[in-house]
């Protein structure tokens, strides 16, 4: 009993994670990037290819693995995004982003291979039970992660710019900030988060191409349990579809893990639209 | 010759030559490739009507054609159910499964929604795997014959060619009515549509019963064009497939999502031992033409079309002509 739990805590703070970045790339584009879980595909793939492959150091591996998942959140904003955005039609960064991401997705594919790939061990332990390091790694990381994020909005100019910029674009352009750079860094944090956190939980899930997809949409469901825009409630809501998830395979099996996932998801959007902690919109006429 | 029969000539044209195609040819592989073009296409004419139509963005539509090929293949198979009438039954159950993935798109905004569809496509998939007393599980079914006169593999193509027709039609005639505008115009704004009076709720639901009759029937076909289905037939790269096909063709046309179909249907057999990269393939198709092109192919096409039509009447430029002004007013006053 005590394993599913914490497995479904460690699984949910991978969500939690995913929902983190999430938020970061909503705050400075409103653009919920169908691609955001193939961050974390691509961080664990590519850390475990520089680990088993190129036996490089855990130092030299992990600022590795950040700078891959920058590159590719700099991709996303610059092909997905920037010519999408503003055009309009507000499907348009669905699509494009659903396409970058399948095209990821299946580079990652043909490269690695589609069968799941083990994972290395990132920290000297031994096969500690309960205390092993592929449940405290992404559990620790995830609360660093949120309290990191948080002190960034509050205490570093950038971040109170991409705070501004969620509030009102418009007001952030006529102080002379370039809306698009900031959106740009936004994208290069988002992709490095995503990235560490799938190298983090790379022990729970393996190196996996096609990891992407449940995480983009575990991921949101995570972050609209807790409410959009809101860090304490990704992390919340995180735990609670980990925790659901578990006890869902625990209890009735693995076959209705996504089942339940929607369920909750659904039950709650229409009791809650909102989510747990986000703020109630007015909708404009 | 106008716009106009210039369309009939071509659409009678392709009709022939869609009707004379397994006479003309023997191999086996082009007719299979013939079927799956149209049994996709019965699936695609539905959905376009959501997502090209109205704009509901789903993507899980997979879900729908497997739910209708499992319940095909399980009514004819397992009871010996009439196959035709199986079918039909498969197409009930899609439709009122879709209506049920309808739902929540009243509660869900464009995202939200998206996100939904490809989970329900996920946990159709799922639950496949979960029931395998059912279902069969991974080991799979095997999925009966049609009788005889659809039994033959020319048969199963004219079958599919026809069930495809009447779909097509079918959509053609809603597209084109009162129901076709007032699905534009919930796409365009849904607030807007309310107020000049289009039963927003109404309208949303039909179509969502419509495409999920049409993916029920296209499954079944499916199913039968398989032989043998397992959950893995049903995967996430076909729902894919379905979505592409209909952005590349372009919203709000049917001949544009038609093109998209042939074109990346024949794609994986164009390029034979590139199967692998065919979920590559759609994913950069669906960039390059959302990049270059949101309006789709079938946008051009229209394009195309107009350059050629005569301009209609009345569209120059009136020119103050001063004489002739001079003149009428002097008359006047004489």
């Amino acid at each position: 009993m005590a394993i599913v739990l914490l497995t479904g805590v460690a699984l949910g703070s991978l969500y939690a994670m995913i929902a983190l970045v999430y938020n970061v790339m909503y705050s400075t584009s409103k653009v919920l990037s169908l691609g955001t879980g193939q961050f974390a595909m691509v961080g664990g793939i590519v850390g475990a290819w520089f680990i088993l492959h190129w036996n490089l150091p855990l130092w030299v591996a992990v600022p590795g693995v950040v700078l891959v998942g920058m590159a590719f959140g700099c991709l996303t904003e610059f092909v997905a995004i920037r010519r999408t955005l503003g055009g309009g039609d507000e499907h348009l960064w669905v699509l494009s982003t659903l396409a970058l991401a399948t095209i990821v997705q299946q580079a990652m594919a043909l490269w690695w291979g589609t069968e799941p790939q083990p994972f290395p061990r990132l920290v000297v332990q031994d096969y500690a039970g309960l205390l092993d390091q592929k449940y405290w790694i992404p559990i620790v990381l995830a609360f660093i992660m949120a309290l990191a994020i948080e002190w960034f909005y509050r205490r570093t100019l950038y971040g109170k710019i991409f705070v501004a910029l969620s509030d009102d674009t418009f007001a952030v352009r006529a102080r002379g900030i370039s809306a698009t750079r900031m959106r740009l860094a936004s994208y290069a944090l988002a992709g490095g988060l995503g990235a560490l956190a799938g190298f983090g939980a790379g022990q729970l899930t393996y190196a996996y191409f096609a990891l992407g997809l449940s995480l983009t949409l575990n991921g949101f469901i995570a972050l609209a349990i807790g409410g959009i825009g809101s860090n304490v409630g990704a992390l919340a809501g995180g735990l609670i579809l980990g925790l659901a998830t578990a006890f869902t395979a625990y209890f009735f099996g693995s076959e209705f893990q996504q089942t339940i996932a929607i369920g909750t998801l659904i039950l709650l959007l229409v009791v809650r639209p909102a989510g747990l902690f986000g703020a109630q919109k007015v909708r404009q006429l | 010759m106008n716009g106009r029969t210039l369309a009939l000539a071509a659409l009678l044209a392709f009709a022939a030559l869609a009707i004379a195609f397994p006479l003309l040819t023997d191999d086996r592989y082009l007719l299979r490739i013939g079927s799956m073009i149209f049994i996709y296409w019965t699936l695609i004419a539905g959905l376009n009507l959501l997502v090209g139509y109205t704009g509901l963005l789903s993507i899980g539509h997979v879900g729908l054609l497997a739910i209708g090929g499992y319940c095909f293949t399980i009514l004819a198979g397992r009871y010996g159910v009439d196959p035709f009438l199986a079918l039909a039954a498969g197409g009930g159950l899609s439709a009122l499964c879709g209506l049920l993935l309808g739902l929540p798109s009243f509660r869900l905004p464009g995202f939200y929604f998206a996100l939904a569809t490809i989970a329900f496509g996920l946990i159709v998939a799922e639950l496949a795997l979960a029931f395998s007393d059912v279902t069969g599980g991974t080991v799979g079914l095997a999925v009966p014959r049609f009788p005889d006169p659809v039994r033959s593999i020319a048969g199963q193509y004219w079958f599919v060619l026809a069930v495809s027709a009447a779909v097509t039609w079918l959509t053609w005639n809603l597209s084109r009515m009162m129901w076709g505008r007032s699905l534009i115009a919930i796409r365009d704004s849904d607030v807007a549509a309310r107020s000049v009076a289009v039963p927003v709720f109404r309208a949303k639901l039909l179509v969502f019963v419509f495409s999920g009759a049409a993916a029920g029937v296209a499954g079944g076909l499916f199913a039968r064009a398989q032989s043998h289905i397992t959950p893995e037939a049903f995967n996430f790269d076909l729902s894919l497939y379905f979505f592409v096909a209909i952005i590349i063709g372009g919203r709000g046309s049917i001949v544009g999502p038609f093109i998209g179909t042939v074109l990346l249907a024949l794609l994986p057999d164009l390029f034979g031992s590139l199967q692998r990269y065919t979920a590559f393939f759609y994913g950069a198709a669906l960039l390059a033409v959302v990049l270059t092109m949101p309006e789709g192919v079938g946008a051009l096409i229209r394009g195309a079309v107009d350059r050629f039509r005569p301009a209609p009447l009345g569209h120059g430029v009136l020119r103050p002509d001063p004489a002739a002004l001079t003149e009428a007013i002097k008359g006047g006053s004489r």
